[in-house]
């Protein structure tokens, strides 16, 4: 298989980028086999014609330089490769854009985007949507104001797409989340750097997620995973293995939303979340607390708004056991259950819990621990059968929560629901082995694989 | 992974078609010569020139003139019109000789191949003297071709004379003063052709993969008279398309719903509305200017599961004590969607009114505020019997 040398070139003379192999010293239509189009560094016109006459299967090949984008960069074909020079060489800037578009915006099967920054973005930075095999490769996602509430919401950004993997790449200073995989099937997130956002990575109503080797430095809160309420794919199987999750202590500067809520200084939390395991990690100076395992009463505490008639529910989800919802045909997501939290290792966390959260989590954690450390692990008990602050033959396990084997980690459940900042019932804090929780396997086995085609 | 060449080669030939004759080569044949047909080719790429179609001309002095041959080119007006930053709009259809779209009771019209869906877009100093100085930004079109409809985005020349096919869209400050007499500026977009999806993408059924439509040519949005002039006078233009053959199915005019006309709020503002009219005056303006995105079976907007079109009948999701899904800076600092009897504490409201990037509502096509239509869907909030949502 040859490239299509003539047509590539000719489509570049025609656009008036003419080539310069000076432009293109890390990657260039030479390296690949196909259709393929060669984009001078900061030529936006070439850029954005080329996109609006795009040919399914087409490589964009940018130069080094930074683009002055005035719109988004809108792709709507399959097949498109999106290709720069390095995230230090080529540079989408939308500091010029006054609509309210996302950065680089898709859907189309078989997407990659490698080796280049898109910042300041009026809203997402990339976002790659519907769409079944998509790739983010060495690529940066930022805002060049550093904790400003009008930051884009999210960086990397795939929602409702399969088969998605996103490596090597950065996140940061996005007002909502800097990596955020939402309503995706059959995802790797691995080896990236989240920095300076609120939420650094989110695992949102997310299906089969291996989640690994990736640092969350400075967010307000480090690596999550939640379902939020109504949505048809039902959270399971996310394993969020081997990262570091440190200094996650970044004030909340998101402008609104669920996001807002969330406590600074928080390292990991599962919410309304099941099938997940929490192993490997190393959590270091979250000063709220390390991982908090919740339902997602917090945020929506009618039951209702939680039922999800099963007729329509994505995937596989009749082995999860979840609870019928008062509506017939309905059951609901909003527990966290089957979790099992292992072999992490803690260090130095949870001594200055927010003061200033919406929710009051760290009012009560305060009350509760004054200058002691909040334990490593808090689960909120929402779902138990039984609940008691001091004999472990009184509490139950009915949600599955296995907690264990981590190098310098507590564990306490503490009855949420009937928690207040001004009525407090004493967390249950037992010693290792945690018991009842000291299962140490999901209830069907472990997570499998992500296997990506 | 790449695939073979095949056939992409003809394909991007096209693309390199269009790429070269937009550098400045003129295959427009002289401008438009209304004596002559329209002329569409859904075989051929599109041409770089809005007047080799040959639908309309356009004078500052006497405003457009569709072609008359063969009274194929019908101009038309919606009961509510999506606002545009307060472009003035004009469309109008062409069928070709012999065709006809067929009537569908709530969804657009099946229209046949070769049609052409034409919405000019204009803007002029003064909107209370919206004739004077009156200048031509866009038209959009949507044609027909036979794998289905494609959008193509014409942006006028600055001698006005013609318009040039923009895949890559166009971006305008344009200062104007409104029609209450306000100075405002506007960050006017011309989609690119891959941003008209953000719109017209809709999946024909909640499983099927999603297609480009047309919005605005629907059975309750084409029930309303138009003064086409001549011998022909003021009419319903359902009628008038039906009786030049270009509409078939159409049940008698009587019996075909109508959206709420939203002609007297334009007019008169809000205070034309009568009270009894206010829900059906909001619900035709969130309809038409929201639900291509708030529907169930649209690709934008499924998210939020907020749904505004026409005949949702679920308060709930209309938004009455909803919280947002994931609506970040589209809060404003807010809570529900809608909070009945308080206008001033709903979501909805907020992102209709505001002007903040990030949270403005629509997505495209809005950089101001358009007053008139936040100034109603506040009186409606603000009718509702209030209810306490947070006690829900």
């Amino acid at each position: 298989m040859t490239r299509t040398t003539l047509t590539a070139a000719t489509l570049v003379a025609a656009l008036a980028a003419c080539g310069d192999d000076n432009n293109f010293p890390t990657n260039s239509c030479a390296d690949v086999t196909g259709t393929c189009v060669q984009i001078d560094g900061g030529d936006v016109a070439g850029l954005q014609t080329t996109v609006n006459t795009l040919s399914p299967n087409t490589t964009i090949v940018l130069g080094k330089g930074t683009f002055a984008m005035t719109n988004s960069l809108t792709i709507r074909a399959a097949g498109v490769h999106l290709i720069g020079q390095g995230i230090d060489a080529t540079t989408l800037d939308y500091g010029p854009t006054a609509a309210q578009v996302n950065g680089v915006d898709v859907q189309g099967d078989d997407f990659l985007v490698q080796d280049l920054t898109v910042q300041d973005a009026p809203k997402d930075g990339i976002r790659v949507e519907a769409s079944d095999g998509v790739v983010f490769r060495r690529i940066r996602a930022t805002w060049t104001t550093p904790g400003d509430s009008t930051n884009g919401a999210y960086g990397i950004y795939p929602v409702k797409s399969q088969h998605v993997l996103v490596e090597d790449s950065r996140a940061e200073h996005a007002s909502d989340a800097g990596l955020y995989v939402g309503q995706c099937q059959h995802v790797i997130v691995r080896n990236n750097v989240v920095t300076g956002n609120v939420a650094g990575l989110e695992i949102e109503n997310t299906q089969y997620a291996d989640v690994y080797g990736n640092t969350a430095d400075d967010n307000t809160a480090g690596i999550v995973a939640f379902d939020l309420p109504g949505n048809p794919i039902v959270g399971r199987d996310v394993r969020l293995r081997d990262n570091i999750i440190k200094n996650n202590n970044h004030v909340n500067f998101a402008p609104g939303g669920t996001v807002a809520k969330i406590p600074s200084g928080t390292g990991t939390f599962a919410m309304a979340s099941r099938r997940v395991e929490i192993t490997g990690n190393t959590y270091q100076n979250n000063n709220t607390g390390d991982i908090a395992l919740i339902s997602g009463l917090v945020i929506e505490p009618d039951t209702t708004k939680w039922e999800l008639a099963t007729a329509t529910i994505a995937g596989t989800w009749d082995d999860l056991g979840l609870i019928p919802g008062a509506a017939p045909g309905t059951v609901t997501n909003y527990r966290s259950e089957d979790i099992v939290v292992a072999r992490n290792t803690h260090m130095g966390s949870g001594l200055h819990p927010d003061l200033a959260d919406p929710l009051q989590f760290g009012v009560l954690l305060i009350l509760i621990y004054a200058t002691n450390p909040v334990d490593s692990v808090l689960y909120d008990a929402v779902g138990e059968a039984m609940f008691s602050s001091t004999d472990p033959a009184m509490n139950s396990n009915t949600n599955h929560i296995c907690v264990g084997g981590n190098t310098g980690g507590t564990f306490a459940s503490m009855n949420l629901a009937e928690q207040s900042a001004s009525q407090q019932v004493p967390f249950f804090r037992p010693a290792a082995p945690f018991a009842p929780f000291d299962c140490t396997a999901l209830t069907g086995g472990p997570i499998a694989d992500v296997v990506l085609p | 992974m790449r695939r073979p060449l095949g056939r992409r080669g003809a394909t991007l030939a096209g693309a390199l078609a269009v790429a070269l004759a937009g550098c400045g080569a003129d295959d427009a044949g002289g401008g438009v010569d209304l004596s002559q047909p329209v002329h569409v080719d859904v075989t051929a790429p599109p041409p770089t020139k809005l007047s080799a179609y040959n639908l309309f001309a356009w004078d500052p002095a006497t405003g457009y003139t569709f072609n008359p041959t063969d009274e194929r080119v019908v101009p038309y007006d919606l009961n509510a019109p999506l606002f545009s930053d307060y472009a003035l709009k004009q469309r109008a259809v062409y069928l070709p000789a012999g065709a006809a779209a067929t009537y569908q009771p709530e969804l657009v019209f099946d229209f046949p191949v070769g049609t052409v869906l034409l919405k000019n877009f204009a803007m002029a100093p003064d909107l209370r003297t919206p004739t004077v100085g009156m200048r031509l930004i866009e038209t959009r079109l949507l044609v027909r071709y036979p794998d289905g409809w494609q959008p193509l985005p014409y942006v006028w020349n600055a001698d006005q004379t013609d318009a040039e096919l923009a895949p890559a869209g166009d971006f305008q400050v344009i200062a104007f003063t409104d029609d209450a007499g306000q100075a405002r500026t506007a960050n006017y977009l011309v989609p690119q052709k891959n941003q008209c999806e953000t719109c017209h993408a809709r999946k024909p059924t909640p499983t099927a993969a999603p297609a480009i439509v047309p919005i605005g040519p629907k059975a309750r949005h084409l029930n309303r008279t138009y003064p086409f002039g001549g011998a022909v006078g003021t009419v319903n233009q359902l009628d008038r398309l039906a009786a030049l053959g270009m509409l078939t199915g159409a049940p008698a005019t009587a019996t075909v719903p109508a959206a709420y006309d939203l002609r007297a709020l334009e007019t008169g503002g809000v205070a034309a509305i009568p009270p009894a009219d206010l829900d059906a005056a909001a619900r035709s303006y969130l309809d038409i200017n929201c639900a291509h995105c708030h529907d169930p079976n649209a690709v934008q907007g499924i998210t939020s599961q907020l749904f505004l079109g026409h005949d949702n009948t679920d308060l709930f999701r209309l938004g009455y004590c909803k919280r947002p899904g994931s609506a970040g800076a589209g809060t404003g600092g807010f809570e529900f969607d809608i909070v009945p009897g308080s206008p001033d504490t709903s979501i909805l409201y907020f992102r209709l009114a505001t002007e903040t990037v990030g949270a403005m509502m629509p997505l495209l096509g809005r950089s101001v505020t358009h007053t008139k239509g936040a100034a109603l869907v506040h009186a409606w909030i603000a009718a509702m019997p209030p209810v306490d949502c947070a006690a829900m």
